[in-house]
């Protein structure tokens, strides 16, 4: 679905932000996209609609390179959230800003109609539909970006730093919106340097430091690897960290959820405890 | 925008840099009146030589040589103008003397923008606003000043990404006729507008716990006062300044 | 000692029928390290605000109840006395950063308040060092990142040497390395001076193993109000949405099959330490 060919960007400031990246993501995956500030992370999620093309190399979506589209025929494809939702609002109602960018996007009123209604409850916002944007709260204002992007149906949603500012609820909410995106088919990107949330949602990992992707795999392998994190100013999740005190007593080290953290202990005493006893 | 470039400050610990700022400010006073009284090309050159061995002193002489190059433009235009000028009224003998004298206006207002770019390359903000304070100016409007260069490139930055979130999701700020861009710019100035008063409410809560305006007599940190390398240079700048002006009126 | 009496509060913003604080009742004593929990728009920001004098001061609305911080009554104190009792660190760093240099940050409350120039030196000699960032003394607040601005701003605060300082999500817009290290300066504080802290903040695994103490917000309400350990075991946390560190649910969890946990644990160091001590226990 989307595929980046050594990319390498550079801002006109000088400041290499991308060197090198090649990364190839499939139709229906759900990528976190972790590092440090400054990494390169939204810079790569600014080449998906092609807000940024690349200085050198050439990034592919959907099998067509970005150069020879125009930032709106992308973004029909690709959805982008960023982290100010705010910076989107404008209009009266929340109904309208919906309606804004698929008009924006040229559908017909009809259609229009039908997907506002779909996005809004969809996002649980229906109730909030002739409110102004700007009455919500954190959380609402992040669904309602989100119903944005996701009422013109694109086939990826990248969102930057979804959770910053967010509370457990709201970061609650945001993780059930991106498991059910995923069983929609769509591809879902998310950027973010927030450890627990990624703990808790186990997508694929691509780790990235200074520009270059230093790691790519699982969130368990990765989540439980100190030295790489470290190197990127990223913190272990409390689980991973806990579970790697204890590693010299035979526990199961690549453990980033509660439950398998509880599951592997359990059974590691049970063991000793029996051995002890017979 | 090499203009601004040439005015933006740079950090640096140089003698120049550690002048005091009022020193500094009155130097690029007084070339500027040299500059006015004279059209003499060499006069300007020798002047234009001062001002380079002060960039060079205070290692700014590739900022200082873009703010040169930035008003170029602006400079061509006036040689033209005055080329036109003289052509149409043909004030001048001979085709020379009219290029002689355009080039030398030109000239003049190169170097109006450049004794000015020393005193901003080589002043920080900071230094401009303990300026005004040492000359009874309100500290509401020192206050004011620094804000306005604290916080513009931070605004820069949010209207860059209003822009890119905007058009993800469709609108085309470069398409169609003027009335229909003018029309595009409301997406990008409500949310700016709506950032900037959230960031004013929460900048007045700051300032509000941090006892701004709790006395008439405030004090600062820092204090500009005027040591012996100052002494020196306001005599040394005055000295030649005034000979410049005794050479106008009694010798050439 | 107490440094905090709050006494039946309630308030409303002014243009607002429903108020944000609904009959609060808190007494923080001197020394107290206190995390207040609860779901955004739960009243927390407000009641911070009701503690250094913004409310009623700066916010206008209906208020009814007494708030006494350091011996004073606030709504009869101008903010400008309080803040010098009682700092306040925001949520973003960006809007409370005034000035071009660290220093002058540091020194800017100070200098509005007209103090000589030798103990604003002094203070603010102090406050850098007190946070570790004397290194950016003279570097500007653009050259800054998130977590750093954050400490300039907590030692803005502190060179104001307040008895209490309270911290409103300090580390919600940092990244997690940031965030401990905001944290550890704010707990460090505390130790060292002896300061009493109130600071609303969702991450709990960072301060649930250093506060003394934790209140939980929901609607404008004060719905628990006890040391850690007592307030996480309890089951009915998450429908109020409050975050309970992911070493408490393990214990709880390991504690449903195998008794190992006597004390819950708030840190994996503690987690750690039950592990062992259990296997210890049965080795002998």
């Amino acid at each position: 679905m989307i595929k980046f060919d050594s990319v390498t960007y550079v801002y006109p400031t000088g400041v290499r932000a991308l060197s090198g990246i090649s990364v190839e993501i499939g139709k229906g995956e759900l990528v976190a996209l972790m590092g440090e500030n400054g990494a390169g992370k939204t810079t790569f999620i600014k080449h998906l609609n092609g807000l940024l093309k690349p200085t050198s190399g050439r990034v592919y979506v959907d099998g067509k390179d970005t150069r020879s589209l125009s930032v709106a025929q992308l973004s029909r494809k690709v959805g982008i959230v960023f982290q100010n939702a705010e910076d989107m609002f404008f209009l009266p109602t929340v109904e309208e800003e919906v309606a804004f960018s698929l008009r924006n996007l040229g559908f017909d009123e009809g259609t229009v109609r039908r997907r506002v209604d779909w996005a809004l409850r969809f996002m649980e916002l229906e109730a909030y539909r002739n409110r102004s944007p700007f009455l919500l709260s954190g959380g609402e204002k992040k669904r309602l970006a989100l119903a944005i992007i996701l009422a013109w149906n694109p086939q990826v949603v990248a969102m930057d730093e979804p959770t910053v500012g967010q509370d457990s609820v709201q970061k609650e909410k945001l993780k059930e919106m991106v498991r059910q995106m995923v069983l929609q088919g769509r591809t879902v990107i998310i950027s973010t340097h927030d450890v627990e949330f990624v703990a808790e949602l186990r997508p694929r990992v691509i780790l990235m430091s200074k520009g270059r992707i230093v790691a790519d795999g699982r969130a368990e392998d990765i989540l439980t690897d100190a030295g790489l994190l470290e190197g990127c100013s990223l913190l272990m999740p409390q689980v991973a960290a806990t579970m790697s005190r204890l590693r010299d007593l035979g526990f199961d080290a690549k453990v980033i959820s509660v439950e398998d953290a509880v599951k592997s202990i359990v059974e590691r005493l049970r063991a000793v405890e029996h051995t002890r006893g017979s | 925008m090499s203009i601004l470039e040439g005015l933006r400050f740079y950090a640096g610990e140089t003698a120049v840099h550690r002048l005091d700022p009022r020193v500094k400010f009155l130097l690029s006073v007084l070339m500027l009146v040299i500059v006015v009284m004279y059209t003499e090309v060499w006069v300007l050159m020798a002047l234009m030589s001062v001002q380079a061995a002060m960039a060079y002193a205070a290692k700014v002489l590739g900022r200082w040589l873009k703010t040169m190059k930035g008003s170029l433009p602006l400079a061509a235009l006036v040689f033209l103008l005055n080329a036109a000028f003289f052509l149409s009224t043909g004030a001048y003998g001979s085709v020379q003397e009219m290029l002689y004298h355009s080039a030398a206006l030109a000239y003049r207002l190169v170097l109006f923008l450049s004794s000015f770019s020393i005193f901003f390359l080589t002043t920080t903000p900071e230094e401009i606003g303990l300026t005004l304070t040492s000359w009874r100016v309100p500290y509401t409007y020192t206050f004011a000043f620094i804000s306005a260069i604290r916080f513009t490139p931070i605004i820069a930055q949010e209207l860059k990404d209003i822009m890119d979130a905007q058009r993800s999701r469709g609108v085309e700020l470069d398409r169609g006729g003027p009335i229909e861009r003018a029309r595009r710019l409301v997406p990008i100035l409500v949310p700016l507008l709506a950032n900037a008063l959230r960031r004013a409410y929460e900048l007045a809560e700051a300032m509000e716990v941090k006892c701004f305006g709790a006395t008439k007599r405030r004090t600062s940190l820092r204090e500009l006062r005027m040591g012996p390398k100052d002494y020196a240079t306001l005599l040394v700048s005055l000295a030649l300044f005034f000979l410049a002006v005794y050479c106008r009126v009694f010798l050439l | 000692m107490e440094i905090v009496r709050v006494e039946g509060l309630t308030f409303a913003y002014s243009g607002s029928e429903a108020p944000a604080l609904r009959g609060i009742n808190l007494v923080v004593e001197e020394g107290e390290f206190v995390l207040l929990l609860g779901p955004s728009g739960c009243g927390k920001s407000t009641l911070l605000r009701c503690l250094n004098g913004l409310i009623p001061h700066f916010y206008a609305g209906r208020m009814e109840g007494r708030v006494v911080v350091a011996g004073m009554e606030v709504s009869k104190t101008p903010t400008y006395v309080l803040s010098q009792h009682v700092g306040m660190v925001f949520q973003n760093p960006e809007n409370q950063l005034f000035s071009l240099t660290v220093e002058n940050d540091v020194a800017f409350a100070l200098e509005n308040l007209g103090m000589p120039r030798e103990e604003i030196k002094r203070r603010v000699d102090f406050a850098l060092r007190a946070v570790g960032i004397e290194g950016l003394r003279r570097r500007s607040p653009f050259e800054l990142s998130g977590g750093q601005q954050q400490k300039v701003a907590i030692a803005s605060v502190l060179a104001l040497m307040p008895k209490l300082m309270l911290f409103d999500e300090p580390t919600s817009s940092l990244d997690p390395l940031s965030a401990k290290s905001v944290i550890d300066t704010i707990s460090r504080i505390r130790k060292e001076f002896g300061t009493s802290i109130v600071v609303a903040e969702h991450r709990v695994e960072l301060l649930a193993d250093k506060v003394d103490r934790v209140v939980v917000m929901h609607d404008g309400r004060v719905i628990r109000d006890g040391r850690p350990r007592e307030v996480f075991v309890q089951e009915e946390m998450k429908p109020y949405g409050i975050p309970v560190p992911k070493v408490v649910s393990m214990a709880k969890g390991v504690n449903k099959s195998l008794m190992v946990f006597n004390e819950v644990p708030l840190s994996p160091e503690e987690f750690e330490r039950g592990i062992r001590g259990f296997l210890l226990d049965k080795v002998r």
